[in-house]
Protein backbone atom coordinates (compact mmCIF):
# COMPACT_ATOMS: atom_id res chain seq x y z
CA UNK A 1 0.00 0.00 0.00
CA UNK A 2 2.85 2.42 1.19
CA UNK A 3 4.97 1.77 -1.85
CA UNK A 4 2.31 1.68 -4.10
CA UNK A 5 1.02 5.04 -3.20
CA UNK A 6 4.27 6.72 -2.89
CA UNK A 7 4.79 5.32 -6.63
CA UNK A 8 1.86 7.17 -7.37
CA UNK A 9 2.70 10.60 -5.61
CA UNK A 10 6.27 10.39 -7.59
CA UNK A 11 4.90 9.97 -10.54
CA UNK A 12 2.59 12.73 -10.12
CA UNK A 13 4.94 15.41 -9.07
CA UNK A 14 7.16 14.09 -12.27
CA UNK A 15 4.69 14.39 -14.48
CA UNK A 16 3.44 17.94 -12.72
CA UNK A 17 7.65 19.14 -13.44
CA UNK A 18 7.61 18.07 -17.23
CA UNK A 19 4.45 20.61 -17.58
CA UNK A 20 6.33 23.55 -17.97
CA UNK A 21 2.29 25.48 -18.19
CA UNK A 22 1.23 23.87 -15.43
CA UNK A 23 4.27 24.79 -13.46
CA UNK A 24 4.07 28.53 -14.34
CA UNK A 25 0.23 28.15 -13.90
CA UNK A 26 1.29 26.80 -10.32
CA UNK A 27 4.28 29.15 -8.79
CA UNK A 28 3.85 32.47 -10.96
CA UNK A 29 0.29 32.65 -11.22
CA UNK A 30 0.13 33.42 -7.24
CA UNK A 31 2.92 36.13 -7.82
CA UNK A 32 0.94 37.89 -10.26
CA UNK A 33 -2.42 37.82 -8.74
CA UNK A 34 -1.01 38.89 -4.87
CA UNK A 35 0.81 41.61 -6.91
CA UNK A 36 -2.21 43.10 -9.08
CA UNK A 37 -5.02 42.38 -6.44
CA UNK A 38 -2.60 43.43 -3.56
CA UNK A 39 -1.80 46.93 -4.83
CA UNK A 40 -5.39 47.26 -6.66
CA UNK A 41 -6.46 47.72 -3.17
CA UNK A 42 -4.16 50.02 -2.56
CA UNK A 43 -4.92 53.30 -4.37
CA UNK A 44 -4.83 57.00 -3.76
CA UNK A 45 -8.43 57.91 -2.15
CA UNK A 46 -9.78 61.39 -2.53
CA UNK A 47 -12.65 63.54 -3.21
CA UNK A 48 -14.77 61.37 -0.05
CA UNK A 49 -18.47 62.46 -0.13
CA UNK A 50 -19.17 63.14 3.60
CA UNK A 51 -22.91 64.21 4.60
CA UNK A 52 -22.60 65.78 7.61
CA UNK A 53 -24.95 66.08 10.93
CA UNK A 54 -24.04 69.13 12.41
CA UNK A 55 -26.79 68.76 15.52
CA UNK A 56 -24.59 71.78 17.53
CA UNK A 57 -24.43 74.63 14.45
CA UNK A 58 -22.12 76.34 16.78
CA UNK A 59 -19.09 78.63 14.83
CA UNK A 60 -17.10 75.67 16.53
CA UNK A 61 -18.77 73.02 15.17
CA UNK A 62 -18.50 74.86 11.42
CA UNK A 63 -15.19 75.12 12.22
CA UNK A 64 -14.62 71.75 12.98
CA UNK A 65 -16.72 70.69 9.38
CA UNK A 66 -14.27 73.46 7.39
CA UNK A 67 -11.40 71.36 8.57
CA UNK A 68 -12.24 68.53 7.09
CA UNK A 69 -12.60 70.25 3.24
CA UNK A 70 -9.21 70.92 3.42
CA UNK A 71 -7.02 69.52 1.14
CA UNK A 72 -9.50 67.22 -1.25
CA UNK A 73 -9.95 64.46 1.36
CA UNK A 74 -13.63 65.06 2.07
CA UNK A 75 -16.08 67.02 0.44
CA UNK A 76 -18.45 67.59 2.67
CA UNK A 77 -22.28 68.43 1.98
CA UNK A 78 -25.53 68.40 3.71
CA UNK A 79 -27.01 64.43 3.45
CA UNK A 80 -30.62 65.47 3.74
CA UNK A 81 -31.35 62.76 5.53
CA UNK A 82 -32.75 61.82 9.21
CA UNK A 83 -29.86 60.86 11.35
CA UNK A 84 -31.56 57.73 11.75
CA UNK A 85 -31.60 56.99 8.32
CA UNK A 86 -27.86 57.88 7.36
CA UNK A 87 -27.18 53.75 5.87
CA UNK A 88 -30.13 54.44 3.38
CA UNK A 89 -26.79 56.95 1.98
CA UNK A 90 -24.67 54.78 1.90
CA UNK A 91 -26.67 51.80 0.19
CA UNK A 92 -27.46 54.48 -2.68
CA UNK A 93 -24.13 55.76 -2.66
CA UNK A 94 -24.40 59.55 -2.00
CA UNK A 95 -22.22 59.86 0.49
CA UNK A 96 -19.01 57.49 1.52
CA UNK A 97 -18.62 59.41 5.10
CA UNK A 98 -20.71 60.50 7.74
CA UNK A 99 -19.54 63.24 10.35
CA UNK A 100 -21.72 63.44 13.32
CA UNK A 101 -21.60 66.39 15.94
CA UNK A 102 -23.81 66.13 18.82
CA UNK A 103 -25.90 69.06 20.04
CA UNK A 104 -23.28 69.36 23.38
CA UNK A 105 -20.21 70.03 21.15
CA UNK A 106 -19.42 73.37 21.75
CA UNK A 107 -20.74 73.18 25.03
CA UNK A 108 -18.67 70.68 26.31
CA UNK A 109 -15.54 71.66 24.85
CA UNK A 110 -16.44 75.43 26.68
CA UNK A 111 -16.55 74.08 29.65
CA UNK A 112 -13.25 72.15 28.94
CA UNK A 113 -14.83 68.61 29.18
CA UNK A 114 -13.81 66.18 25.95
CA UNK A 115 -16.26 66.68 23.43
CA UNK A 116 -17.00 63.35 20.41
CA UNK A 117 -17.64 63.57 17.21
CA UNK A 118 -18.72 60.83 15.34
CA UNK A 119 -17.56 59.51 12.05
CA UNK A 120 -18.67 56.59 10.03
CA UNK A 121 -17.77 54.93 6.73
CA UNK A 122 -18.79 52.74 4.26
CA UNK A 123 -16.38 49.79 4.80
CA UNK A 124 -17.98 47.95 1.48
CA UNK A 125 -14.63 48.84 -0.41
CA UNK A 126 -12.70 48.11 2.53
CA UNK A 127 -9.51 49.99 1.43
CA UNK A 128 -11.04 53.60 0.94
CA UNK A 129 -12.58 53.18 4.10
CA UNK A 130 -9.74 52.34 6.33
CA UNK A 131 -7.88 55.57 4.31
CA UNK A 132 -10.62 57.78 5.27
CA UNK A 133 -10.47 56.99 8.87
CA UNK A 134 -6.47 57.79 8.62
CA UNK A 135 -7.83 60.89 7.10
CA UNK A 136 -10.03 62.00 9.73
CA UNK A 137 -7.70 60.92 12.62
CA UNK A 138 -4.85 63.45 11.16
CA UNK A 139 -7.44 66.11 10.64
CA UNK A 140 -8.92 65.66 14.11
CA UNK A 141 -5.50 65.48 15.49
CA UNK A 142 -4.42 68.59 13.69
CA UNK A 143 -7.93 71.05 14.78
CA UNK A 144 -6.77 70.03 18.16
CA UNK A 145 -3.68 71.48 17.63
CA UNK A 146 -4.49 74.41 15.92
CA UNK A 147 -6.90 75.13 19.49
CA UNK A 148 -4.30 73.63 21.96
CA UNK A 149 -5.20 76.07 24.34
CA UNK A 150 -7.93 73.37 25.44
CA UNK A 151 -6.79 70.71 27.64
CA UNK A 152 -8.91 68.15 26.93
CA UNK A 153 -9.03 67.73 23.09
CA UNK A 154 -12.04 66.72 20.77
CA UNK A 155 -12.31 62.43 20.96
CA UNK A 156 -13.18 61.25 17.29
CA UNK A 157 -15.21 58.02 18.09
CA UNK A 158 -14.86 56.07 14.23
CA UNK A 159 -16.84 53.53 13.27
CA UNK A 160 -16.60 51.36 10.53
CA UNK A 161 -20.04 49.60 9.06
CA UNK A 162 -20.50 46.50 6.83
CA UNK A 163 -16.64 45.78 7.10
CA UNK A 164 -15.51 46.52 10.68
CA UNK A 165 -12.20 44.54 9.85
CA UNK A 166 -11.44 46.58 6.85
CA UNK A 167 -7.90 46.81 6.42
CA UNK A 168 -6.91 46.98 2.74
CA UNK A 169 -3.63 45.43 2.29
CA UNK A 170 -3.74 43.49 5.42
CA UNK A 171 -6.68 42.19 4.67
CA UNK A 172 -7.00 41.15 1.45
CA UNK A 173 -3.53 39.51 0.76
CA UNK A 174 -4.47 36.61 3.00
CA UNK A 175 -7.91 36.17 1.33
CA UNK A 176 -6.04 35.96 -1.92
CA UNK A 177 -3.68 33.22 -0.35
CA UNK A 178 -6.92 31.47 0.89
CA UNK A 179 -8.24 31.59 -2.49
CA UNK A 180 -5.09 30.58 -4.53
CA UNK A 181 -5.17 27.56 -2.30
CA UNK A 182 -8.80 26.64 -2.99
CA UNK A 183 -8.55 26.67 -6.70
CA UNK A 184 -5.84 25.26 -7.21
CA UNK A 185 -5.91 22.25 -5.07
CA UNK A 186 -9.59 21.93 -6.07
CA UNK A 187 -8.72 22.48 -10.09
CA UNK A 188 -5.81 19.89 -9.73
CA UNK A 189 -7.12 17.29 -8.14
CA UNK A 190 -10.27 17.62 -10.47
CA UNK A 191 -8.22 16.70 -13.09
CA UNK A 192 -6.51 13.58 -11.21
CA UNK A 193 -8.67 11.14 -12.07
CA UNK A 194 -10.39 12.47 -15.67
CA UNK A 195 -7.36 13.07 -17.01
CA UNK A 196 -5.60 9.32 -17.16
CA UNK A 197 -9.65 8.31 -18.15
CA UNK A 198 -9.32 10.34 -21.25
CA UNK A 199 -5.82 9.57 -22.02
CA UNK A 200 -6.33 6.31 -21.69
CA UNK A 201 -3.70 5.54 -19.00
CA UNK A 202 -6.40 4.92 -16.28
CA UNK A 203 -7.04 1.11 -18.16
CA UNK A 204 -3.17 0.28 -17.90
CA UNK A 205 -3.83 1.50 -14.13
CA UNK A 206 -7.04 -0.44 -13.42
CA UNK A 207 -5.63 -3.83 -14.81
CA UNK A 208 -2.93 -3.75 -11.91
CA UNK A 209 -3.64 -4.64 -8.51
CA UNK A 210 -3.84 -1.04 -7.08
CA UNK A 211 -6.89 -0.91 -4.49
CA UNK A 212 -9.27 2.07 -4.53
CA UNK A 213 -7.85 3.59 -1.52
CA UNK A 214 -4.50 3.56 -2.73
CA UNK A 215 -5.73 5.26 -6.06
CA UNK A 216 -7.50 7.98 -4.57
CA UNK A 217 -4.75 8.83 -1.48
CA UNK A 218 -1.83 8.80 -4.66
CA UNK A 219 -4.36 10.87 -6.18
CA UNK A 220 -4.53 13.59 -3.70
CA UNK A 221 -1.74 13.85 -1.37
CA UNK A 222 0.33 15.07 -4.72
CA UNK A 223 -1.98 18.21 -4.70
CA UNK A 224 -2.14 18.36 -0.96
CA UNK A 225 1.60 18.76 -0.85
CA UNK A 226 1.57 21.66 -4.07
CA UNK A 227 -1.48 23.25 -1.95
CA UNK A 228 0.66 23.68 1.40
CA UNK A 229 4.15 24.56 -1.04
CA UNK A 230 1.67 27.55 -3.03
CA UNK A 231 0.74 28.99 0.64
CA UNK A 232 4.25 28.77 1.83
CA UNK A 233 5.02 30.64 -1.17
CA UNK A 234 2.11 33.21 -0.89
CA UNK A 235 2.71 33.61 2.70
CA UNK A 236 6.39 34.59 2.06
CA UNK A 237 5.70 36.97 0.15
CA UNK A 238 2.95 38.64 1.97
CA UNK A 239 5.15 38.71 4.64
CA UNK A 240 8.64 39.68 2.95
CA UNK A 241 7.09 41.98 0.23
CA UNK A 242 3.99 43.39 1.71
CA UNK A 243 5.25 43.08 5.21
CA UNK A 244 1.77 41.71 6.70
CA UNK A 245 2.55 41.61 10.38
CA UNK A 246 2.04 37.94 10.96
CA UNK A 247 0.87 37.38 14.84
CA UNK A 248 -0.59 34.20 14.59
CA UNK A 249 0.83 30.59 15.29
CA UNK A 250 2.30 29.22 12.12
CA UNK A 251 1.71 25.33 13.05
CA UNK A 252 -2.07 26.50 14.04
CA UNK A 253 -2.49 27.81 10.65
CA UNK A 254 -0.65 25.25 8.61
CA UNK A 255 -2.66 22.51 10.60
CA UNK A 256 -5.97 24.96 10.09
CA UNK A 257 -4.80 24.72 6.37
CA UNK A 258 -4.92 21.33 6.83
CA UNK A 259 -8.33 20.50 8.11
CA UNK A 260 -9.23 22.79 5.17
CA UNK A 261 -7.51 20.88 2.34
CA UNK A 262 -9.84 17.80 3.11
CA UNK A 263 -12.91 19.70 1.84
CA UNK A 264 -11.03 21.21 -1.41
CA UNK A 265 -8.97 17.68 -2.49
CA UNK A 266 -12.81 15.99 -1.36
CA UNK A 267 -14.69 18.23 -3.84
CA UNK A 268 -11.86 18.04 -6.36
CA UNK A 269 -11.84 14.29 -6.39
CA UNK A 270 -15.62 13.92 -6.58
CA UNK A 271 -15.27 16.20 -9.71
CA UNK A 272 -13.00 13.40 -11.15
CA UNK A 273 -14.69 10.78 -10.66
CA UNK A 274 -18.09 12.06 -11.79
CA UNK A 275 -16.84 13.49 -15.03
CA UNK A 276 -16.18 12.32 -18.22
CA UNK A 277 -13.56 14.47 -19.50
CA UNK A 278 -11.40 16.94 -18.46
CA UNK A 279 -13.85 19.89 -20.59
CA UNK A 280 -16.35 18.55 -17.72
CA UNK A 281 -14.13 18.63 -14.99
CA UNK A 282 -13.03 22.38 -15.83
CA UNK A 283 -16.14 23.56 -15.98
CA UNK A 284 -17.44 22.01 -12.78
CA UNK A 285 -14.27 22.91 -11.07
CA UNK A 286 -15.00 26.68 -11.97
CA UNK A 287 -18.19 26.97 -11.08
CA UNK A 288 -17.25 25.25 -7.73
CA UNK A 289 -14.88 28.12 -6.72
CA UNK A 290 -16.24 31.24 -7.91
CA UNK A 291 -19.38 29.71 -5.86
CA UNK A 292 -17.52 29.38 -3.22
CA UNK A 293 -14.85 32.71 -3.38
CA UNK A 294 -17.89 34.80 -3.85
CA UNK A 295 -20.04 33.67 -0.74
CA UNK A 296 -16.51 33.36 1.16
CA UNK A 297 -16.74 36.86 2.20
CA UNK A 298 -13.54 38.05 -0.18
CA UNK A 299 -14.60 40.28 -1.53
CA UNK A 300 -18.40 41.24 -0.32
CA UNK A 301 -18.41 40.72 3.46
CA UNK A 302 -20.96 38.16 4.30
CA UNK A 303 -22.99 40.00 6.88
CA UNK A 304 -24.12 42.21 3.54
CA UNK A 305 -25.40 39.25 2.17
CA UNK A 306 -28.85 38.99 1.97
CA UNK A 307 -30.33 36.77 4.50
CA UNK A 308 -30.88 33.29 2.69
CA UNK A 309 -27.69 33.74 1.18
CA UNK A 310 -26.05 34.42 4.19
CA UNK A 311 -27.10 30.61 5.71
CA UNK A 312 -25.88 29.36 2.01
CA UNK A 313 -22.77 30.53 3.26
CA UNK A 314 -22.29 27.86 6.33
CA UNK A 315 -21.77 26.12 3.96
CA UNK A 316 -18.73 27.23 2.58
CA UNK A 317 -15.92 25.81 4.03
CA UNK A 318 -13.49 28.90 2.40
CA UNK A 319 -15.64 30.92 4.42
CA UNK A 320 -14.28 29.67 7.66
CA UNK A 321 -10.77 29.23 6.00
CA UNK A 322 -10.89 33.00 5.02
CA UNK A 323 -11.76 34.10 8.61
CA UNK A 324 -9.04 31.92 9.99
CA UNK A 325 -6.22 33.26 7.24
CA UNK A 326 -7.14 37.25 8.18
CA UNK A 327 -7.76 36.83 11.85
CA UNK A 328 -4.42 35.11 11.90
CA UNK A 329 -2.83 37.60 9.95
CA UNK A 330 -4.45 40.79 10.46
CA UNK A 331 -4.98 40.72 14.59
CA UNK A 332 -1.47 42.53 15.70
CA UNK A 333 -2.04 45.31 13.02
CA UNK A 334 -6.23 46.19 13.01
CA UNK A 335 -6.38 46.91 16.61
CA UNK A 336 -4.11 50.01 15.84
CA UNK A 337 -6.80 52.31 14.48
CA UNK B 1 -3.96 -26.41 -14.52
CA UNK B 2 -5.34 -27.34 -18.08
CA UNK B 3 -6.76 -24.04 -18.97
CA UNK B 4 -5.75 -20.66 -18.87
CA UNK B 5 -9.18 -18.92 -20.03
CA UNK B 6 -12.77 -20.45 -19.65
CA UNK B 7 -15.64 -18.82 -20.64
CA UNK B 8 -19.22 -19.85 -20.81
CA UNK B 9 -21.91 -17.70 -22.50
CA UNK B 10 -20.11 -14.61 -22.01
CA UNK B 11 -22.29 -11.43 -22.63
CA UNK B 12 -22.15 -7.84 -22.27
CA UNK B 13 -25.09 -5.67 -23.43
CA UNK B 14 -24.69 -2.06 -23.42
CA UNK B 15 -28.32 -0.50 -23.08
CA UNK B 16 -30.08 -2.46 -25.72
CA UNK B 17 -26.52 -3.44 -28.08
CA UNK B 18 -25.06 -6.46 -27.35
CA UNK B 19 -21.27 -6.25 -28.01
CA UNK B 20 -20.65 -9.96 -26.69
CA UNK B 21 -22.89 -12.44 -27.45
CA UNK B 22 -22.87 -15.87 -25.58
CA UNK B 23 -19.50 -16.91 -26.51
CA UNK B 24 -17.55 -19.66 -25.25
CA UNK B 25 -13.96 -20.42 -24.87
CA UNK B 26 -11.13 -22.15 -23.27
CA UNK B 27 -7.40 -21.35 -23.42
CA UNK B 28 -4.87 -24.07 -22.98
CA UNK B 29 -2.22 -23.55 -20.26
CA UNK B 30 0.94 -22.37 -22.19
CA UNK B 31 -0.61 -21.95 -26.07
CA UNK B 32 -1.19 -18.64 -27.98
CA UNK B 33 -4.69 -18.14 -28.59
CA UNK B 34 -5.87 -15.69 -31.64
CA UNK B 35 -8.66 -13.46 -30.48
CA UNK B 36 -9.53 -12.61 -34.52
CA UNK B 37 -12.62 -10.64 -35.83
CA UNK B 38 -14.06 -8.21 -37.91
CA UNK B 39 -13.23 -4.10 -36.28
CA UNK B 40 -16.32 -3.55 -33.85
CA UNK B 41 -17.33 -7.65 -33.44
CA UNK B 42 -16.51 -7.30 -29.46
CA UNK B 43 -12.78 -8.31 -28.97
CA UNK B 44 -11.86 -5.45 -27.10
CA UNK B 45 -15.17 -5.51 -24.95
CA UNK B 46 -14.66 -9.14 -24.24
CA UNK B 47 -10.63 -8.76 -23.26
CA UNK B 48 -11.43 -6.34 -20.56
CA UNK B 49 -14.30 -8.61 -19.16
CA UNK B 50 -11.50 -11.09 -18.49
CA UNK B 51 -9.31 -8.52 -17.39
CA UNK B 52 -11.27 -6.88 -14.82
CA UNK B 53 -12.06 -3.60 -16.13
CA UNK B 54 -15.47 -3.87 -17.26
CA UNK B 55 -18.50 -6.08 -15.71
CA UNK B 56 -20.41 -8.77 -17.57
CA UNK B 57 -23.87 -8.99 -17.83
CA UNK B 58 -23.99 -12.46 -17.93
CA UNK B 59 -22.36 -15.51 -18.43
CA UNK B 60 -19.40 -16.95 -16.58
CA UNK B 61 -15.49 -17.15 -17.33
CA UNK B 62 -12.48 -17.91 -15.13
CA UNK B 63 -8.82 -16.64 -15.56
CA UNK B 64 -5.47 -18.30 -14.68
CA UNK B 65 -8.42 -20.49 -12.71
CA UNK B 66 -10.18 -16.99 -10.71
CA UNK B 67 -14.00 -16.75 -11.15
CA UNK B 68 -14.14 -13.14 -13.20
CA UNK B 69 -16.97 -11.74 -10.98
CA UNK B 70 -15.37 -12.61 -7.44
CA UNK B 71 -11.88 -12.92 -7.53
CA UNK B 72 -11.28 -9.67 -9.76
CA UNK B 73 -7.69 -8.90 -7.54
CA UNK B 74 -6.67 -12.46 -8.24
CA UNK B 75 -6.69 -12.33 -12.16
CA UNK B 76 -5.14 -8.71 -11.62
CA UNK B 77 -1.98 -10.33 -10.06
CA UNK B 78 -1.67 -12.93 -12.34
CA UNK B 79 -2.47 -11.46 -15.77
CA UNK B 80 -0.85 -8.69 -18.00
CA UNK B 81 -2.61 -6.57 -20.25
CA UNK B 82 -1.43 -4.93 -23.02
CA UNK B 83 -4.74 -2.28 -24.45
CA UNK B 84 -5.57 -1.55 -28.25
CA UNK B 85 -4.77 1.90 -27.40
CA UNK B 86 -1.20 3.15 -26.11
CA UNK B 87 -1.86 4.03 -22.70
CA UNK B 88 1.71 4.40 -20.86
CA UNK B 89 2.54 7.98 -19.83
CA UNK B 90 3.58 9.75 -22.95
CA UNK B 91 5.32 12.18 -20.75
CA UNK B 92 7.53 9.94 -18.87
CA UNK B 93 10.58 8.75 -19.99
CA UNK B 94 10.08 4.63 -20.87
CA UNK B 95 12.48 3.63 -17.35
CA UNK B 96 9.91 6.03 -15.50
CA UNK B 97 6.93 4.69 -16.87
CA UNK B 98 8.47 0.75 -16.01
CA UNK B 99 9.69 1.74 -12.46
CA UNK B 100 6.15 3.53 -11.73
CA UNK B 101 4.50 0.33 -12.84
CA UNK B 102 7.17 -2.06 -11.32
CA UNK B 103 5.86 -0.32 -8.08
CA UNK B 104 2.39 -0.68 -8.38
CA UNK B 105 2.77 -4.41 -8.88
CA UNK B 106 5.26 -3.90 -5.67
CA UNK B 107 8.34 -5.37 -6.56
CA UNK B 108 10.93 -4.28 -4.30
CA UNK B 109 13.28 -1.67 -5.93
CA UNK B 110 16.34 -3.81 -5.81
CA UNK B 111 15.15 -6.63 -7.93
CA UNK B 112 12.86 -4.15 -9.93
CA UNK B 113 16.04 -2.55 -10.98
CA UNK B 114 17.00 -6.15 -12.41
CA UNK B 115 14.15 -6.86 -14.13
CA UNK B 116 13.59 -3.22 -16.11
CA UNK B 117 17.69 -4.38 -17.39
CA UNK B 118 16.39 -7.44 -18.20
CA UNK B 119 13.31 -6.73 -19.99
CA UNK B 120 14.81 -3.74 -21.66
CA UNK B 121 17.65 -6.06 -23.19
CA UNK B 122 15.73 -9.10 -23.75
CA UNK B 123 13.44 -6.22 -26.09
CA UNK B 124 16.23 -4.11 -27.33
CA UNK B 125 14.72 -0.99 -25.33
CA UNK B 126 17.76 0.20 -24.16
CA UNK B 127 18.60 2.92 -26.16
CA UNK B 128 15.51 3.94 -26.01
CA UNK B 129 14.24 3.92 -22.51
CA UNK B 130 15.44 7.52 -20.90
CA UNK B 131 12.79 8.83 -23.99
CA UNK B 132 10.00 10.31 -23.26
CA UNK B 133 7.85 7.79 -24.22
CA UNK B 134 5.50 9.42 -26.87
CA UNK B 135 8.74 10.38 -28.77
CA UNK B 136 9.20 6.86 -29.67
CA UNK B 137 8.35 5.43 -32.86
CA UNK B 138 5.43 3.11 -32.69
CA UNK B 139 7.04 0.13 -32.90
CA UNK B 140 9.28 0.93 -29.58
CA UNK B 141 6.30 2.41 -28.25
CA UNK B 142 4.70 -1.18 -28.20
CA UNK B 143 7.69 -2.83 -27.35
CA UNK B 144 7.50 -0.42 -24.13
CA UNK B 145 4.05 -1.56 -23.50
CA UNK B 146 5.10 -5.06 -24.02
CA UNK B 147 7.24 -4.71 -21.11
CA UNK B 148 5.00 -3.04 -18.63
CA UNK B 149 2.81 -5.43 -19.18
CA UNK B 150 5.79 -8.17 -18.44
CA UNK B 151 7.23 -6.73 -15.40
CA UNK B 152 5.51 -8.75 -12.94
CA UNK B 153 6.04 -12.06 -14.71
CA UNK B 154 2.13 -12.71 -15.46
CA UNK B 155 1.03 -16.29 -16.09
CA UNK B 156 -1.26 -14.90 -18.72
CA UNK B 157 -0.85 -12.25 -21.15
CA UNK B 158 -3.83 -10.08 -23.11
CA UNK B 159 -2.32 -7.95 -26.11
CA UNK B 160 -5.37 -5.99 -27.89
CA UNK B 161 -3.83 -5.56 -31.14
CA UNK B 162 -0.05 -5.37 -29.81
CA UNK B 163 0.85 -4.45 -33.58
CA UNK B 164 -1.34 -2.34 -34.93
CA UNK B 165 0.10 0.51 -37.35
CA UNK B 166 4.03 -1.46 -36.74
CA UNK B 167 6.06 -2.30 -39.63
CA UNK B 168 6.22 -5.84 -41.03
CA UNK B 169 10.00 -5.77 -39.79
CA UNK B 170 8.74 -4.96 -36.69
CA UNK B 171 5.93 -7.42 -36.42
CA UNK B 172 7.82 -10.07 -37.05
CA UNK B 173 10.53 -9.25 -34.22
CA UNK B 174 8.05 -8.91 -32.13
CA UNK B 175 6.14 -11.99 -32.82
CA UNK B 176 9.57 -13.56 -32.10
CA UNK B 177 9.59 -12.17 -29.12
CA UNK B 178 5.88 -13.48 -28.11
CA UNK B 179 7.15 -16.89 -29.03
CA UNK B 180 9.78 -16.72 -26.30
CA UNK B 181 7.58 -16.04 -24.12
CA UNK B 182 5.07 -18.78 -24.80
CA UNK B 183 8.44 -21.56 -25.11
CA UNK B 184 8.76 -20.24 -21.43
CA UNK B 185 5.03 -20.89 -20.08
CA UNK B 186 3.17 -17.56 -20.70
CA UNK B 187 -0.32 -17.88 -22.00
CA UNK B 188 -0.83 -15.43 -24.79
CA UNK B 189 -4.14 -14.08 -25.66
CA UNK B 190 -3.66 -11.90 -29.00
CA UNK B 191 -6.20 -10.00 -30.84
CA UNK B 192 -4.84 -9.02 -34.72
CA UNK B 193 -6.08 -8.55 -37.48
CA UNK B 194 -2.69 -9.72 -39.46
CA UNK B 195 -3.60 -13.11 -41.12
CA UNK B 196 -0.01 -13.71 -41.30
CA UNK B 197 -0.22 -13.15 -37.48
CA UNK B 198 -3.01 -15.23 -37.20
CA UNK B 199 -1.43 -17.91 -38.71
CA UNK B 200 1.52 -18.34 -35.84
CA UNK B 201 -1.06 -19.04 -33.11
CA UNK B 202 -1.80 -22.26 -31.77
CA UNK B 203 -5.28 -21.89 -32.17
CA UNK B 204 -7.57 -19.15 -33.36
CA UNK B 205 -11.57 -17.87 -32.74
CA UNK B 206 -13.20 -15.63 -35.18
CA UNK B 207 -15.75 -13.50 -33.91
CA UNK B 208 -18.16 -11.48 -35.46
CA UNK B 209 -20.93 -8.85 -34.51
CA UNK B 210 -20.48 -10.28 -31.01
CA UNK B 211 -20.42 -13.88 -31.36
CA UNK B 212 -17.26 -16.74 -32.44
CA UNK B 213 -18.33 -18.05 -35.95
CA UNK B 214 -15.48 -20.34 -35.81
CA UNK B 215 -12.70 -22.12 -33.88
CA UNK B 216 -10.04 -24.32 -33.85
CA UNK B 217 -6.43 -24.85 -35.28
CA UNK B 218 -5.39 -22.46 -38.27
CA UNK B 219 -4.74 -25.29 -40.79
CA UNK B 220 -7.77 -27.01 -39.86
CA UNK B 221 -10.10 -24.18 -40.41
CA UNK B 222 -8.88 -23.83 -43.48
CA UNK B 223 -9.63 -26.96 -43.93
CA UNK B 224 -12.77 -27.33 -42.89
CA UNK B 225 -14.29 -24.22 -44.99
CA UNK B 226 -12.30 -25.24 -48.36
CA UNK B 227 -10.12 -21.99 -48.41
CA UNK B 228 -6.18 -21.84 -49.36
CA UNK B 229 -5.60 -19.32 -46.55
CA UNK B 230 -6.84 -17.44 -44.00
CA UNK B 231 -7.51 -14.52 -45.26
CA UNK B 232 -10.08 -16.13 -47.55
CA UNK B 233 -11.30 -18.46 -44.84
CA UNK B 234 -11.88 -15.39 -42.92
CA UNK B 235 -13.53 -13.39 -45.32
CA UNK B 236 -15.72 -16.52 -46.26
CA UNK B 237 -16.36 -16.75 -42.31
CA UNK B 238 -17.41 -13.02 -41.94
CA UNK B 239 -19.32 -12.61 -45.00
CA UNK B 240 -22.00 -15.61 -44.24
CA UNK B 241 -22.07 -14.62 -40.55
CA UNK B 242 -22.98 -11.23 -42.29
CA UNK B 243 -25.88 -12.77 -44.35
CA UNK B 244 -27.14 -15.19 -41.29
CA UNK B 245 -27.47 -11.60 -38.95
N1 LIG C 1 -18.69 1.51 -23.48
C1 LIG C 1 -19.40 1.23 -24.58
N2 LIG C 1 -20.67 1.67 -24.71
C2 LIG C 1 -21.40 1.40 -25.80
N3 LIG C 1 -20.95 0.67 -26.82
C3 LIG C 1 -19.70 0.17 -26.75
C4 LIG C 1 -18.86 0.44 -25.63
N4 LIG C 1 -17.67 -0.18 -25.82
C5 LIG C 1 -17.77 -0.79 -27.03
N5 LIG C 1 -18.98 -0.58 -27.58
C6 LIG C 1 -19.45 -1.10 -28.85
O1 LIG C 1 -19.30 -2.50 -28.83
C7 LIG C 1 -18.91 -2.98 -30.11
C8 LIG C 1 -17.68 -3.84 -29.97
O2 LIG C 1 -16.56 -3.00 -29.68
P1 LIG C 1 -15.12 -3.57 -29.46
O3 LIG C 1 -14.24 -2.43 -29.18
O4 LIG C 1 -15.16 -4.67 -28.47
O5 LIG C 1 -14.80 -4.17 -30.89
P2 LIG C 1 -13.43 -4.76 -31.41
O6 LIG C 1 -13.73 -6.14 -31.86
O7 LIG C 1 -12.37 -4.61 -30.42
O8 LIG C 1 -13.17 -3.86 -32.67
P3 LIG C 1 -11.78 -3.31 -33.28
O9 LIG C 1 -11.25 -4.37 -34.16
O10 LIG C 1 -12.19 -2.12 -34.06
O11 LIG C 1 -10.90 -2.99 -32.13
C9 LIG C 1 -18.69 -1.75 -30.98
O12 LIG C 1 -19.84 -1.60 -31.80
C10 LIG C 1 -18.59 -0.63 -30.01
O13 LIG C 1 -19.10 0.54 -30.56
MG1 LIG D 1 -10.63 -3.61 -30.30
Amino acid sequence: MVQTIAALIRKELLQIRRDRIMLRLIFIMPLVQLLVLGYAVSTDVKFIGMAVHDCDRSSLSREFVRSFSAGDYFIPRDSGLPLLEIERGFQENAYDAVLIIPPDFSKTLAAGGAARAGFIVDGTNANAAAISLGYAGIITAQFNGRTASREVPISLRQKVLYNPEGESIYFMVPGIIAVLLTMITVMLTAMAIVRERELGTLEQLVVTPISTPALILGKTIPFAILGFVEMSIALAFGVLWFKIPFAGSWPLLYALAFIFLFTTLGVGMFISTATRTQQQAMFFSWFFSIYTILTSGFFIPIANMPAAVQYLTYLNPLRYFMKIVRSRNASSSSCGR
Amino acid sequence: MENAVVLDRLTKRFGRFTAVDEISLSVRTGEIFGFLGANGAGKTTAIRMLCGLLLPTSGSGSVAGFDIYRRSEQIKLNIGYMSQKFSLYGDLTGYENLWFYGSVYRIPAGSLKARIGELASSLELEEFIRRPARSLPTGWRQRLALAAALLHRPRILFLDEPTGGVDPVFRRRFWEILYRLADGGTTLFVTTHYMDEAEFCGRISIMHQGRIVAAGNPQELMRTYGQNNLQDTFVHLISRGGADA
